[in-house]
């Protein structure tokens, strides 16, 4: 029960700080739109080609989604260090709870960009959805991944030099699963019929990423 | 006894590539004499694989221990499993050329292999970015393990992307048995254990370069 | 103990509500050695303190100290040697060192978007306290719970950093330059506190590059000739 109280007091803290500075809402709610805009411009009013959309799209929806989660998640560390707040975070609370804490936060923004990027997404881009369900569980394991990944990552580049630039280097490689799972998914909820087994995977993905991440996460975080 | 094993290491080693040319058969189906690098291609891959799970194990005795000594073996195997990573790729696309036509063909294998690739580039990166030494090996340590959480999804996520795939099943076919010339498999089995032995000669060549390396840097800082 | 300075502020003097919740533990280590890369800054360091007791950490600028007061609060992992805390018959591990210490030092800081009362409040969470002791040190200190950390001054930040390390009644202190940026009011008061934790079983590890003037029955001086040569 106490570790539960952690893990909350940490998720409530890191949205009291993130709604009065702002810095990931804005960075990353700005980055995803600017990017959609940017593709569906250069695309043109054409678009992409009738035959390939199915393909193509959702490639488009979950590169838009990993780069705005580069962007904007490593601050969820980055901001402990050099802030110098992460000693007196060391010190009081579990690492576990830590971890668990940043996943929900990071989980919970991803799971807001999706609802402001998704329908924008699927506006601009002409996109008919014949199973809503189907990417409803996409989105919500997609995002469910990425966070935690994204935090792992975050807690060691936070101590590390070069933190931008290393951030999408040490992340994408862990991420290539999650992303063709996802897009895997994402399509089959376009075209409403999918091949068995890949929210089945997708799910083990995050399963096996949380487990690690709770093992791993008391390392990466104490000395 | 160590000149002995050398010596007898080097004889081996050119046994299996006299061998491989002109005791093995050619195989059927292939171009040319273009099967001849399967006796090359594999070990190499092969060394790339015990590399990198020496790596992981190396990374958790470091996590276990906290001795350097774990962490420099670790660093040093994923250099030598990068090389023979970076061999066996360029091998295969050497073939794949020859074979299907085109260096690159994103089969399955292939692309898991440059996933792999640069998944342990990053591990590098990673370690050029940190300063302090018990950080480095701590947080590198924890990225290597993190390597061998998501590797086995390469293996069943990667063969949705290209359902067919078009490299031979080279010693275990589908039903389980080795389906291969008698004299093939000889020298394919003789140039992996060879290989094998070449790759723990040099980590461990490797891992007194580095701690002789690591002692002199401390010497010339106190004088 | 600690010797009486003059001009006593009014709020040392109210009565003392503040117990620590230790009787009897003592907090050793020995063999302490810690290196930057090849370059080592303890070097085989050993000290002990007891309930009640202090042990004052001296040595010039970039002698060890802050790096000791962290490897003792668990900040840093040293690469050889032991830290022993026995809390009444019972040793304490990595986890319940960390959770158990109270550090003062200049590198502890807050989250600069929420206010003094909030930061403490979060800590008090994660710390499982029901009621929380802070908000009265809060008070005796003169700290405006209210006013946002980054909008503190500096004297009014290192005392926020008192009430957060006396938040949990600490059985040790560990305290940095505790007095930096305090003015004679503050220090006054935190000397107060100080004198309140050990006369009630606390121990501390104070480290100073000056004299603060503590009367104290263990000294350990570092001396950077000595642990700078890696031997």
């Amino acid at each position: 029960m106490w570790w539960f109280r952690q893990v909350r007091a940490v998720f409530v803290k890191d949205w009291r700080t993130e709604l009065r500075t702002r810095h990931a809402l804005h960075t990353i709610a700005l980055f995803a739109v600017s990017t959609l805009l940017t593709v569906s411009l250069a695309l043109g009013p054409a678009g992409v080609s009738a035959e390939t959309r199915t393909s193509t799209l959702p490639v488009i929806l979950w590169i838009i989604l990993l780069f705005a989660a580069a962007a904007g998640l490593p601050r969820c560390f980055v901001a402990e260090e050099e802030g110098h707040t992460a000693a007196a975070l060391r010190l009081t609370a579990a690492p576990s709870a830590v971890f668990a804490g940043k996943c929900a936060f990071a989980v919970a923004l991803l799971v807001g960009l999706e609802l402001l990027l998704t329908p924008l997404f699927l506006a601009l881009m002409g996109l008919e959805i014949a199973d809503a369900a189907m990417l409803v569980t996409a989105l919500v394991l997609g995002a469910l991944g990425l966070g935690t990944a994204s935090v792992l990552v975050a807690a060691m580049v936070a101590q590390a030099r070069g933190r931008g630039a290393l951030f999408p280097v040490l992340s994408f490689p862990l991420l290539i699963p999650l992303l063709l799972l996802a897009v895997e998914l994402t399509r089959g909820a376009v075209a409403g019929s999918l091949p068995p087994g890949v929210a089945e995977q997708l799910l083990l993905y995050d399963a096996s990423l949380i487990v690690a991440g709770l093992m791993l996460f008391p390392v990466i975080w104490n000395p | 006894m160590k000149t002995l094993l050398r010596w007898s290491l080097w004889l081996w080693i050119a046994l299996c590539i006299v061998g491989a040319f002109l005791y093995a058969p050619l195989a059927e189906g292939f171009v040319g004499q273009s099967s001849r690098i399967l006796f090359f291609h594999v070990p190499m891959a092969w060394c790339s694989f015990v590399a990198f799970i020496t790596a992981g194990v190396h990374a958790i005795r470091y996590l276990a221990r906290r001795d350097p000594a774990q962490d420099r073996a670790a660093e040093a195997a994923v250099q030598l499993g990068l090389l023979f990573c970076v061999l066996a790729t360029v091998t295969g696309a050497i073939w794949a050329r020859v074979m299907w036509g085109a260096y690159w063909n994103w089969d399955p294998r292939q692309a898991s292999i440059v996933i792999v690739l640069v998944f342990y580039a990053a591990y590098l990166v990673l370690r050029d970015a940190i300063e302090d030494p018990s950080t480095r090996a701590r947080l590198a340590s924890v990225y290597a393990v993190l390597g061998l959480v998501v590797s086995p999804f390469f293996f069943f996520v990667l063969p949705r992307i290209v359902e067919f795939t078009l490299h031979p099943d080279s010693v275990i076919n589908q039903r389980g048995s080795v389906d291969m010339e008698s004299r093939m498999l000889q020298v394919l089995l003789a140039a992996t254990v060879g290989f094998t032995a070449l790759f723990f000669w040099l980590h461990r060549l490797q891992i007194r370069i580095s701690t002789l390396r690591m002692h002199r840097e401390s010497e010339e800082l106190v004088s | 103990m600690i010797l009486p300075r003059e001009g006593n502020c009014s709020r040392t003097s109210q009565p003392a509500r503040y117990t620590a919740a230790v009787s009897t533990s003592s907090f050793r280590f020995d063999q302490l050695t810690y290196s930057y890369g090849p370059r080592r800054v303890l070097d085989r360091v050993a000290g002990t303190t007891e309930s009640g007791e202090m042990l004052l950490i001296e040595g010039s600028n970039g002698s060890g100290k802050s790096t000791l007061i962290r490897c003792l609060a668990g900040l840093q992992r040293p690469q050889a040697g032991s830290i022993q805390w026995i809390d009444q018959g019972r040793e304490l591990d990595d986890v319940a060192r960390r959770r158990g210490v109270g550090w003062v030092g200049p590198d502890l800081s807050f989250y600069e978007a929420l206010s003094a009362a909030e930061n403490l409040d979060f800590f008090a969470r994660l710390r499982g306290l029901a009621e929380d002791p802070a908000v009265e040190i809060l008070e005796r200190l003169g700290v405006p719970p209210q006013r946002l950390v980054g909008a503190l001054s500096s004297g009014m930040l290192q005392r926020l950093r008192w009430s957060f390390a006396l938040q949990h009644r600490p059985g040790m202190l560990l305290l940095d330059e505790p007095f930096q940026n305090l003015d004679s009011a503050g220090e006054d008061a935190t000397r107060a506190l100080l004198r309140q934790h050990l006369e009630a079983g606390g121990m501390a590890i104070v480290a100073s590059p000056i004299d603060l003037g503590l009367a104290s029955g263990r000294r350990l001086v570092l001396d950077p000739t000595r642990s700078g040569g890696g031997a």
